[in-house]
């Protein structure tokens, strides 16, 4: 049988949309009809209960705290890096860069709810960064600290800001000298690694103690998750519509965004500045930590946990077949982004200007499409199928 | 990083859906059971006839998705304008991304995204325990407009410039509040201020029903400081702190639908119009006269049309609601709107002699900060959103609650229905899509102006708009609300946390309805809040 909303959308759409409704506000007289039984030939059933609580808790709860937990560390070693500016403290400080990195990236396969709503997505990731002016902050103040810097505009913020400031233009190396960083670009840094850090904790918070931080009362937003029938979800299918799409959002991104347009439609047509993480070379790790993050969704948990409820099993009740493709196709769009870097560990600006690396890009696309596809037309389909007890 | 979307959903439930029309006519026509009375619009569930989006109508994506019926060139127009639609403008010049640059110089965001976040709503801004106000900033999808009080204008003609307002001398009709790192003088103590700082507090009331349970409300209450004009010490001296300026605030509203509601007939909304309450129903709607810069543009002898867009139906059309924000709110001219939003002011003059006239807002060639290629696909993209399904219609309470709605005469301004125009259509200049004419859709809207009473008022006319008349709201989508962003408050200022809060407000020619609303059965309220957040 058909699931019951979709049901009521139909008839509903019969009784009026189809017959033409009245154009006056009169009420009109409406046969109450008698619902349709369909046989249950295509439906299927699944209890989404533990899956979304695992989702919630053990993927997105969880990988937000590992966000907010790295972010302190990095912190602490932006903080190391003002008071003793060595070589060793700076290869420490990029390095705490890269680790709260993976978190953030395989965080963008749920980009919704707080992250959004908060503007935590601009403030931490905006790109473009506005080096200009940045140049002229530095050239022109005498100090930074996170109360200032947390009024700036976000293209002097964030992410990549931190990655410029900590690894040089990556125009030709991804390497920086503690020596060619000044003392105002170092408080410049550990200064937007505070404001940074409070972010993260907000996003956290939000997710686990109230939505509004302003509000005590106001639910966490996991519970919104966990308990639907709310301002947000009216139901469990809203939920797992969600993730779903949240899913297809960061494949769609990685594959039509962040690898396509600087790959460009030929070798003389490639942009590199268009490429994330330019300046440190991350770009492959980041692509790569993407699709994790749609794994861990998948999957539901992260690489290497024992197995536990996800977006797969909703998959296998309805169709087992489609759940394992779609699993091996998620494994090789992994495979694909790795293997761009070749046998000598090419970076990714470098590769999209590479003929044999854009032969080995242009299969990661393909991937990418071939799960983007399956995601959109094979897993998102199976919502209206979903017979929710 | 943003990057947009470019799934293309499936309409196989709108298929599943109009597969079932045929029939549905047919038993209904023969059907011998019995008959209940019901408000016509109880069980439409694609509100906006075939550019309704079905597979996204429960989650964050519910007012992001294409309309179903575009053509795959559409689509591809769509899609391009999305793109645009979070594109995140930098300071010019910007040599490694010429296509980004063209910001500010002063202007209150920097994407459209942030101030219609995933198309919807903005995020209304609180305040922690013990904070008593806030600097509004990047997080602020809300501005202020402002002009001077000039008194009523009801007939807009030549002789008096078609009621626009007039602006304050230096600022102009519009208060931005961010900017660019070296937009005033004092950029070294104060970067990224634009022409004044804005300060949000709320004032807080509590409205109890009869039944003894209560609800608190909030009031945003804007403070100024810092304006350009003056120093600090000597704040009062500024234009924007003169007695004779009105302030009023505008928040980020949705985004999807708004070509369906431009190609409403205007005969159809002038006919519901009601202007002296002929009807005696205590409802007298009526339409807003604009200035139609496109209209202006092509030399139209009387640039005047009918307003559609905006808190106070202040524009004609998406185009020019969606290009003056662009102008305004970010600072991007295009060609519509070629000036920058502070063009011959003393703080644009002196910007373009600090940063030596990199950035004036048109080239050399002409050329202004947005192409029109730019501009008509953001454009489209605004236009060609599709109509969220509604949920939960088969719900007992949703359906008593579309009849108590009916009932206490929501529907006096909340009309339910209208069918778009059809034949050789122009919207915002350009040829329409088909996929917009000849749809019946179900707004909840009547496109007029009315009088909603001084507990909105904002005391600022907006061309014909007195200070206490507002546009009916359209009500689809509205259920999705919190789903889109979970932080987005109701009303012009973003003051109402839910829909009830926003009814309670009304007042004014809807104040019948509210009273009848709070004298209602805590389950007959609770009712007719299901229905609202089933649209």
């Amino acid at each position: 049988m058909l699931k019951k909303s979709l049901l009521a959308l139909a008839l509903s759409s019969a009784l009026l949309t189809g017959c033409g409704g009245s154009s006056s506000n009169a009420p009109v007289v409406v046969p109450e009809v008698t619902p349709v039984v369909t046989p249950d030939v295509t439906g299927f059933s699944f209890e989404a209960t533990e899956m979304i609580t695992n989702l919630t808790n053990d993927v997105i709860v969880a990988g937000y705290k590992n966000l907010n937990d790295e972010a302190a560390v990095y912190l602490l070693a932006t903080q190391t890096l003002v008071n003793t500016p060595t070589e060793e403290n700076l290869a420490a400080a990029q390095q705490a860069w890269k680790d709260v990195r993976v978190h953030w990236e395989q965080g963008e396969s749920h980009i919704f709810g707080p992250v959004d709503a908060l503007s935590i997505d601009p403030h931490l990731d905006t790109w473009p960064l506005n080096t200009s002016d940045l140049q002229a902050l530095l050239d022109t103040q005498s100090g930074f600290n996170a109360t200032e810097l947390k009024a700036f505009n976000d293209d002097v913020q964030g992410f990549h800001t931190m990655e410029f400031l900590l690894f040089g233009d990556g125009v030709a190396d991804n390497e920086k000298a503690i020596g060619e960083m000044t003392v105002l670009e170092r408080e410049y840094l550990s200064a937007a690694a505070e404001v940074f850090k409070t972010h993260t904790q907000t996003l956290f918070d939000a997710w686990t103690v109230a939505t509004d931080a302003t509000d005590a009362n106001s639910p966490a937003y996991k519970d919104l998750l966990l308990t639907p029938d709310n301002a947000v979800y009216s139901s469990q299918l809203g939920v797992v519509e969600e993730l779903i799409n949240g899913m297809i959002g960061i494949v769609d991104e990685v594959g039509n965004g962040k690898i396509s347009e600087p790959f460009g439609s030929s070798i003389d047509n490639i942009d590199t500045t268009k490429v994330e993480s330019q300046y440190s070379w991350n770009s492959l790790a980041d692509f790569t930590d993407n699709i994790q993050g749609v794994q861990n969704v998948y999957r539901g948990e992260f690489l290497g946990q024992a197995d536990k409820a996800g977006i797969i099993d909703f998959v296998t009740a309805a169709d087992a077949a489609i759940a394992t493709r779609v699993d091996t196709e998620i494994v090789d769009a992994i495979a694909a982004i790795k293997a761009i870097a070749g046998d000598n560990d090419l970076p990714f600006r470098q590769a999209i200007n590479d003929a044999d690396a854009r032969v080995r890009i242009q299969t990661a696309i393909d991937k990418l499409t071939t799960l983007q596809t399956s995601l959109e037309n094979d897993v998102l389909t199976q919502l209206k199928e979903w017979q929710q007890s | 990083m943003k990057y947009l979307r470019r799934a293309k959903w499936s309409n196989l439930a709108v298929v599943i859906a109009s597969s079932i029309i045929v029939s549905g006519c047919n038993s209904s026509s023969s059907d011998e059971k019995e008959e209940v009375s019901q408000a016509s619009y109880t069980h439409v569930s694609q509100l906006g006839g075939d550019a309704t989006a079905v597979s996204a109508s429960d989650s964050g994506h519910g007012f992001s998705t294409p309309m179903p019926n575009l053509t795959t060139e559409q689509l591809d127009k769509h899609l391009a304008g999305d793109a645009h639609f979070e594109t995140a403008f930098t300071t010019a010049p910007n040599s490694e991304h010429p296509e980004l640059d063209g910001l500010g110089p002063v202007f209150n965001n920097q994407d459209c995204n942030s101030c219609h976040q995933r198309d919807g709503r903005s995020s209304t801004i609180t305040l922690a325990q013990g904070q008593e106000r806030v600097l509004l900033g990047p997080e602020a999808g809300i501005f202020l407009r402002m002009s001077i009080d000039d008194g009523e204008c009801s007939n807009p003609s030549v002789d008096n410039n078609y009621c626009k307002n007039l602006g304050v001398d230096g600022f102009g009709t519009q208060l931005f509040h961010r900017g660019v790192l070296k937009a005033r003088d004092d950029w070294q103590e104060n970067p990224f201020i634009g022409q004044a700082d804005v300060y949000l507090a709320y004032e807080y009331s509590t409205v109890e029903y009869a039944d003894g349970s209560s609800v608190e409300l909030k009031k945003p209450i804007f403070t100024i400081e810092q304006p350009y004009d003056v120093s600090a010490e000597n704040r009062l001296d500024s234009a924007i702190l003169q007695e004779n300026v009105r302030y009023s605030p505008r928040n980020g509203m949705p985004v999807f639908g708004l070509g369906l509601l431009e190609l409403i007939n205007e005969a159809d909304i002038l006919a519901i119009a009601d202007e002296n309450d002929a009807n005696e129903d205590g409802i007298s709607g009526r339409p807003n006269w604009v200035f139609d810069p496109v209209k202006a543009k092509n030399n139209d002898p009387i640039p005047v049309s009918l307003g559609r867009f905006g808190w106070k139906a202040s524009t004609p059309s998406v185009r020019v609601q969606s290009l003056g924000a662009l102008r305004g709110d970010m600072g991007v001219t295009n060609p519509l709107f070629p000036d920058e939003s502070i063009a011959n002011t003393p703080l644009h003059e002196s910007y373009l002699t600090r940063t030596n006239f990199v950035d004036t807002g048109v080239d050399e060639q002409g050329n202004t900060e947005a192409s029109q290629e730019f501009s008509d696909e953001v454009v489209f993209y605004a236009e060609t959103l599709a109509v969220p399904a509604r949920r939960n219609i088969d719900d007992d309470s949703v359906i008593a609650g579309a009849q108590l709605f009916d009932k206490v005469n929501c529907t006096g301004c909340h009309q339910p229905e209208f069918t778009t125009a059809t034949g050789e259509l122009l919207v915002g200049g350009l040829p329409a899509p088909n996929g917009l004419k000849g749809q019946t859709i179900y707004p909840f809207t009547d496109m007029l102006l009315h009088d909603l009473g001084e507990g909105l008022a904002d005391n600022r006319r907006d061309f014909t708009a007195t200070g206490v008349e507002w546009k009916t709201r359209p009500l689809w989508g509205i259920g999705l609300t919190k789903t889109v962003n979970p932080a987005a408050g109701f009303l012009h200022d973003g003051r109402a946390a839910t829909v009830e809060e926003a009814i309670l407000w009304h007042g004014g020619e809807a104040q019948q309805s509210k009273t009848d609303f709070m004298a209602m059965t805590q389950a007959d309220r609770q009712a007719l809040l299901d229905f609202v957040m089933s649209l």
